[in-house]
């Protein structure tokens, strides 16, 4: 399988990022006989086992011919909706303080809900915008918990 | 007569009104986190460990583990009724269950998986309350070595069990390990991993992990489903909620067996609900008479795997309140919740709390005997959620997770990372990388490495102390032997076929 093959070279570049960086942290040659490198370095070595296993894995299913396995249909449009879907938590995320938590997240689940679940105008709007003031209210005044307010006055 | 004083001391904590309201809160929100389908117990209990800091752990502790063992009982229905395990571990009931709601047996099949799991789960719990003093008592004698190579072999054996690849099932374990190694090490001071970021000092925390490991990811894939628009046909409550005769008598033997099955399985480390009750399924298939009838309703089929799930539950309270060390995901996350309150469990907490630990066992007595209630009579009321639309109900789930996560430390960072890891988590999905021995990991990593250094500063640098005792070499052999079973079995069937077809 292609997936497993790019398993393989991200666990090694992986374990070279990793020694690199245990390299890279300081000693004192003080306190206990192994300091903070040693378990790290212990779990780059697992590592290496973990890549040769997965190649000794990847290896036995070359040998025995592809039984069936599914064909994927080449439709890739999935793909692109749950893209877009990160994208826009990730925007709605770098809004979240500034418009503060009620409206950054009405206007992100009516955007998702608008998709989702279409055509519901009325129930969409009515869950969005009651869900995040009713949580926003049960959080910062009952539970004690902090959202950032953002543009509104309450 | 010790264990009977603590379980009646336990009783008059669990009874006081408060934990009697918290249990009922945790099995509540439990059966609800269960019927929905994309959050489970992971990430019902990691989002509301931030929210219930500052109470009494006891009181939190109880509730949490209600939400654990609570969606066990609400699973089932959604797989009854929309072929959709709630939770990953009623994956069997989804073959016979919705079967048998396909044939207006709906009520029957929603009312063995209560009976079966109330008489399961109970069981469950009156094994843990016999078997918790003499292994907390045997693990005392634990030192550091033993108790590394103890975490050693639970993350060994769930990284073989949890998934079809035991190399990536490692990779996972290996990766939830490094994730713990962030942040400043507490016996040098230094900073490690750190990438220059001052709030990954403090490492990173488990909940964001769990919650974007589990909630998010979960909300991804089923935001594909959803574009996809695969989902089976509801099918609505028919029939009464009670059991024939006939139906009583095939079920009961299945409960019996289920339960002791997933007892064993939940005490072991790594196999967990989902394996007790598929060895449940195939158990049952294997002693019926007619085992044709499997997969096209069979009552069994419900009855022993949903009574598995269950008294898999407490068996895995075992390890996580005897040793401290949890043997599957879901634990892990209990286990991080206790560290959140200050709490370390293991053998001393029996010494040191033992109002706290019989408190929060005998609470599983109740939080049983209120989830059969509610899953009963009430379960009209919880069928209900059902019918909100995936398109609102996966959106809504994202929302929570946010004010969850912030909740903790009020970091946009941690936002991020939980954006980060349900990527991880739906690409992991995807490429068949299992997360639970992750999670397990990154909640052991620190003490793992404490425990390591301390026996290393014990023997003097000299790495023989981890084969000194026979508790150790023990838990060694069989660190080694679950890692390596999985290649060796294969060959040995084929070798064995090989055999058997010369000799033909």
């Amino acid at each position: 399988m292609l997936a497993d093959r790019v398993i393989f070279v991200c666990i090694i570049v992986l374990t070279a990022v990793y020694f690199y960086a245990t390299a890279q942290i300081p000693t004192l040659e003080i306190g206990d006989p192994l300091g903070p490198k040693a378990f790290p370095r212990l779990l780059g070595i697992g590592l290496l086992i973990v890549a040769a296993l997965l190649f000794m894995e990847i290896w036995r299913a070359r040998k025995t011919p592809p039984e069936a396995s599914p064909q994927p249909s080449g439709d890739r449009r999935h793909l692109t909706v749950i893209g877009v879907v990160v994208a826009g938590t990730a925007v709605y995320l770098g809004v979240f303080t500034l418009l503060g938590y009620v409206i950054a997240t009405s206007i992100y689940l009516l955007a998702l809900m608008a998709y989702f679940h279409p055509g519901k105008w009325t129930a969409n709007i009515l869950t969005a915008v009651l869900f995040c003031v009713l949580s926003y209210l049960m959080f910062t005044k009952l539970l004690g918990v902090s959202l950032p307010r953002g543009v509104l006055p309450f | 007569m010790e264990t009977l004083t603590h379980i009646l001391n336990g009783f008059s904590v669990c009874l006081q009104p408060i934990n009697l309201w918290y249990t009922f809160i945790g099995v509540f929100i439990g059966t609800i986190i269960g019927v929905l389908p994309g959050i489970g117990p992971s990430a019902g209990i990691a989002l509301l460990i931030p929210v219930t800091y500052g109470m009494n752990p006891t009181s939190a502790l109880i509730m949490m583990c209600g939400i654990y063992y609570g969606t066990k009982y609400g699973g089932s229905t959604t797989a009854i009724l929309i072929k959709t395990p709630g939770e990953a571990a009623s994956v069997m009931t989804t073959i016979d269950g919705y079967e048998m709601a396909r044939k207006g047996r709906a009520g029957a099949a929603l009312a063995v998986s209560a009976i079966g799991s109330f008489i399961a789960g109970t069981l469950g719990v009156v094994a843990l309350t016999l078997f918790a003093l003499p292994l907390a008592s045997m693990a005392l004698k634990f030192g550091p070595a033993e108790y590394f190579c103890l975490m050693l072999f639970a993350m060994t054996a769930v990284a073989s069990l949890s998934g079809k690849s035991p190399a990536k099932g490692m990779f996972s374990t290996l990766l939830g390990l490094m994730i713990a190694t962030i942040g400043i090490d507490l016996q040098s001071g230094q900073p490690r991993y750190t990438m220059g970021v001052a709030e990954f000092q403090d490492g990173v925390g488990f909940i964001v992990v769990v919650v974007g490991l589990f909630a998010m990811a979960e909300v991804l894939r089923g935001m594909e489903d959803v574009f996809k628009g695969v989902a089976a046909p509801m099918i609505r409550i028919s029939g009464k909620l009670w059991l024939t005769k006939e139906e009583w008598k095939r079920s009961i033997g299945p409960i019996w067996r289920g339960g002791i099955i997933g007892f064993i399985i939940g005490v072991l480390p790594g196999a967990g609900g989902t394996i007790a009750s598929i060895l449940s399924y195939t158990t049952e298939k294997r002693l019926s008479k007619n085992p044709e009838e499997f997969g096209k309703g069979a009552i069994e089929g419900v009855a022993g795997p949903e009574s598995a799930n269950n008294s898999d539950t407490a068996g895995a309270m075992v390890p996580l309140l005897t040793l401290g060390v949890p043997g599957g995901g879901a634990t892990a996350v209990l286990m991080g919740a206790f560290i959140m309150y200050g709490i370390q469990p293991g053998p001393l907490l029996f010494e040191k709390r033992p109002d706290l630990v019989w408190g929060l066992v005998d609470s599983m007595y109740i939080g049983n005997i209120m989830l059969l209630i509610l899953n009963l009579p009430l379960i009209g009321l919880f069928v209900r959620l059902l019918y909100i639309p995936s398109g609102i109900l996966y959106p809504l789930i994202v929302a929570i997770s946010v004010i969850g996560s912030y909740a903790i430390n009020g970091s946009m960072l941690d936002l991020y990372l939980v954006l980060f890891f349900g990527v991880v988590g739906y690409v992991f999905q995807k490429v068949d990388i299992p997360v639970a021995p992750l999670v397990l990991s990154l909640v052991l990593g620190g003490i793992m490495e404490q425990s390591f250094r301390q026996a290393m500063t014990i023997s003097g640098a000299d790495p023989a102390i981890f084969v000194k005792s026979s508790i150790s070499v023990t838990l060694i052999t069989l660190s080694v032997v679950s890692i390596a079973l999985p290649f060796i079995l294969p060959r040995l069937k084929e070798w064995k076929k090989g055999a058997e077809s010369q000799e033909s």
